[in-house]
């Protein structure tokens, strides 16, 4: 029997020698694809059974994993009585041999992050006494040594969230990692954690805050309470970086930081056009008045862009000195954009004399642009 | 030995099929490679990606979302209120009423409380003329612009019209009848506000056929396999166009276009080029590909992303007649597009979309078609002279249909580990099916239209744009269908 199919196997092969090789790749290429096909519809069974499997033991694990925490924490009865650093809880829960499982581990983590998000205080305190105690935060750290990026992310994220202090030895140079995805999760995770200097990595910072992690970064800056906000026109000064300046230009407006004035104006001279408009924008969000002549003095001299941000910008700080500037620009400029602006940030003035200015050109100018100031003047156009 | 010019030429062309096969194989195989490691990438970022910080942050850029709308009186409402729902904090749903014959424009003035507003319209774009701008005096629809004009006779004089009121610098354009993700605009702009160093000057996601899924409201409640034969080849043919060629595409900045049915384009660049080209018949490739040669003219460095996700649902022709003019649209247009933008091929002043994807859409999509249907007939001759070999031709036949059923089924095992869209078994049975028998039925259909289209273009036939019978949702199946432009 093995000798016949030996001997079989022996036959295909010599056959198969003698073929064209153009042949012998096609029959070669065939197996080929007939078995990735059928690893294929294997993989794709396999997920859609694994998919099944976890959803059955998602539905099985997760509300025991809740009953737990609320007995442990919701309910537990020392709660506001005794210091959560001194509540214990119930050993025999905490050590279910379910519990070593580490599917069942990560899926606690998971659930711990959201309970944490939804509770503050003492709860929030208890919840995170329990990773502790439950001897999670291992789990995490061992995932920071892991070499794949995805998974330190998850480790800071899951640190982080639930207030582990991770030294700045580890976490600094990873705020400035090649990898964008590591450098963002590592910043935000600096700035919630850090309790002396959040902001350190803005002064080594040599990679981009990209403006997606900018998202990121304003919301835990503008929403984390115990962040002490610092002055930041110190980087719109010197940091070299520009990414780090367009975010403090952000940041200044947002925290209304008159002190910071002079060092956006500073930018008011810089080569980059783009850059330039931040500082424009940021001044006018500032209302700074100061800064109106000098925007009039070098607007002709801007590209589009930054002549729009100047337009804006005088609607913004609307102290009325260059109402007849606007003027100007509405009725003069071929520029559709220029003159939608200018007429824009007349009618934002709101005084008597930008009124007055506004009857005025409706009287003198001509459909179009009178066109232009019945569009800035309907409430239902926001845009 | 005497050798005719006939058996050079016939030796001449052997070679060059051979040739021209085994470069396309290799490429859907790099493809699949590609794409592969580029899903993997996209979800174990999504794995931790938190979409909340775009919702509230007042740094989210705008998006206006563009809408094109031709007589679709029976799904307007509907279709309106379900762009209304996507979940983004600053946006606005631009429509355009392209000169409906029908009620449309009645329909959602009444509906959504709109009047007619003094509007400073700035034609920066080419369109037919604008009769006129309404707005929502209900607050609840302040996010919705309707724009009523001329009909322009092409989808893309009326995006043009749209995209020249829009307020922000993003826009994305799809079709009225398109069902969005409520997410579609926090995914789309994600790719934006991540590159580092490039400026992405368009993004899109897949797309599927929405012909059996169950909708309410205009929001997707069950998504299905399509029921009807020729909807569920094309639902397959997408998976593969998206999942697998387009997103091995992305991950070597090399996307040759961006569907028309859903894509969110840079303003900025796409009003430097003048905007979507209303005499193209393949408006949304010819976009990408004239966005391509301004970024690199002037010296921009770009990038056009994909994302595997699903965020857009359409209606997909299930007659063979809509089919077939929808076909040969596109392949009329993708022979006008070669022509017009014939400078870039091969010329490296246009980076990769000179060197890499007007040579590939050259030769391995324009001429595809061609390749196969004279390969065919010379099939055919060589079979009457007697000249071939049966067993080997049989041998290269089974290699050519196991290499395509290998490549297909990849592209659903792909689209399965990315999102299992599917909840039943059956539903991913019926899609796996046709990968079986594309081969046989659905793919010489392709051929033969395409050909229809080079044809017609090379005679310089009038087009004639037909209609699309819209067969509605289930919650609208009581009302009639309305005529509209094939897409």
């Amino acid at each position: 029997m093995w000798n016949d199919l030996t001997g079989l196997i022996y036959s295909a092969y010599e056959q198969f020698s003698y073929l064209p090789l153009f042949i012998e790749i096609a029959l070669a290429f065939i197996i080929i694809a007939i078995l990735a096909t059928i690893i294929a519809y294997s993989v794709i069974l396999y997920k859609r059974w694994k998919g099944y499997v976890e959803d059955k033991r998602m539905a099985f694990i997760s509300p025991k994993i809740e009953e737990m925490i609320t007995e442990q924490v919701l309910i537990n009865e020392n709660l506001e009585k005794v210091p959560v650093e001194e509540i214990e809880f119930d050993p025999a829960a905490l050590n279910d041999k379910i519990y070593k499982k580490a599917w069942v581990r990560q899926v606690m983590i998971d659930i711990l992050i959201q309970y944490r998000k939804n509770f503050r205080g003492e709860v929030g305190e208890l919840l995170r006494k329990l990773y502790l105690d439950m001897n999670l935060s291992k789990d995490s750290f061992d995932k920071m040594k892991s070499v794949r990026w995805d998974k330190k992310i998850k480790a800071v994220v899951e640190l982080t969230q639930m207030d582990i202090q991770i030294s700045d030895v580890t976490i600094l140079p990873l705020t400035n990692s090649t990898n964008p995805s590591l450098r963002a999760a590592a910043r935000n995770a600096y700035i919630q954690l850090s309790k002396n200097e959040p902001f350190k990595f803005f002064d080594i910072a040599t990679e981009p805050i990209l403006p997606w992690d900018q998202l990121e970064l304003f919301k835990i800056i503008t929403t984390t309470k115990e962040i002490a906000i610092p002055n930041f026109s110190r980087w719109v000064s010197y940091s070299t970086n520009k990414s780090v300046v367009s975010f403090c230009l952000k940041l200044i407006a947002h925290y209304d930081q008159q002190t910071a004035v002079p060092a956006v104006m500073e930018l008011l001279n810089n080569k980059d056009h783009y850059f330039r408009a931040d500082a424009i924008n940021c001044l006018g969000k500032l209302s700074a008045e100061v800064a109106e002549d000098r925007m009039v003095r070098i607007y002709n001299t801007q590209p589009l862009n930054c002549q729009i941000e100047i337009l804006k910008a005088i609607g913004r700080i609307a102290s009325g000195k260059q109402l007849e500037f606007l003027k100007q620009e509405f009725l003069y400029s071929p520029n559709f954009d220029i003159r939608m602006n200018s007429a824009r940030s007349i009618i934002t003035h709101n005084t008597a004399a930008s009124r007055a200015i506004v009857e005025e050109l409706i009287e003198t100018t001509h459909d179009e642009n009178r066109l232009i100031i019945s569009h800035c003047q309907n409430p239902l156009i926001k845009y | 030995m005497n050798i005719t010019f006939w058996e050079i030429l016939s030796k001449f062309y052997e070679v060059t099929v051979f040739v021209y096969g085994i470069t396309l194989l290799s490429i859907y195989a790099l493809l699949a490679l590609f794409s592969f490691l580029n899903i993997r990438l996209y979800l174990r970022k999504e794995s931790y990606t938190d979409y909340s910080v775009l919702v509230g942050s007042p740094l989210a850029p705008g998006i206006s979302i563009v809408a094109p709308a031709f007589n679709e009186a029976l799904t307007i409402i509907q279709n309106v209120r379900s762009l209304l729902t996507v979940d983004y904090p600053k946006y606005e749903v631009v429509i355009i009423n392209d000169g409906s014959t029908d009620d449309t424009l009645q329909l959602l003035i009444d509906e959504f409380s709109m009047v007619k507003v003094d509007y400073a319209y700035d034609a920066k774009l080419v369109s037919r003329p604008v009769r006129g701008v309404y707005k929502s005096t209900n607050d609840a629809y302040a996010k919705l612009v309707v724009v009523d004009k001329e009909n322009g006779k092409s989808k893309a004089d009326a995006s043009n019209a749209g995209i020249n009121v829009c307020s922000f610098p993003y826009f994305v354009c799809t079709d009225v009848d398109c069902i969005l993700h409520e997410a579609t605009l926090q995914k789309l702009i994600k790719p934006i506000l991540e590159e580092d160093g490039l400026r992405v000057i368009a993004t899109g996601a897949t797309l599927r056929l929405s012909n059996s899924c169950e909708v309410d409201g205009g929001v997707i409640t069950k998504i299905k396999a399509p029921r009807p034969l020729l909807a569920r080849f094309q639902e397959m043919e997408y998976i593969r166009a998206f999942v697998l060629g387009k997103m091995g595409w992305s991950y070597i900045n090399a996307v040759p276009n961006i569907s028309g049915g859903l894509g969110m384009f840079d303003k900025e660049i796409a009003v430097k080029v003048g905007g979507y080209d209303s005499a193209s018949f393949g408006e949304d490739m010819d976009l990408m590909m004239r966005m391509n040669r301004y970024t690199k003219e002037n010296k921009i460095e770009s990038s056009a992303r994909y994302i595997p996700v699903t965020l857009c649902w359409t209606e997909g022709p299930t007659t063979l007649k809509v089919f077939m003019r929808q076909r040969t649209r596109w392949g009329r247009g993708l022979i006008q597009l070669m022509y017009i933008h014939r400078k870039m091929m091969l010329n490296s002043r246009y980076g990769r979309a000179g060197m890499l994807i007007f040579p590939y859409n050259f030769f391995f999509e324009l001429m595809a078609p061609v390749i196969e249907f004279t390969g065919i007939l010379y099939y055919i001759y060589l079979g009457v002279t007697g000249q071939v070999n049966w067993p080997y031709a049989i041998i290269l036949l089974i290699f050519v249909y196991t290499y395509s059923v290998m490549i297909s089924t990849l592209a659903i095992l792909w689209d399965q580990l990315t999102f299992q869209y599917y909840k039943t078994w059956m539903d991913v049975v019926r899609i796996s099916s046709m990968v079986f028998i594309e081969m046989l039925i659905y793919h010489p259909l392709i051929v033969i239209f395409a050909l229809r289209g080079y044809f017609f273009f090379l005679t310089n036939r009038k087009h004639s744009w037909g209609n699309m019978q819209r067969q509605g949702f289930k919650k609208a199946a009581d009302a009639q269908p309305v005529s509209t432009p094939a897409t």
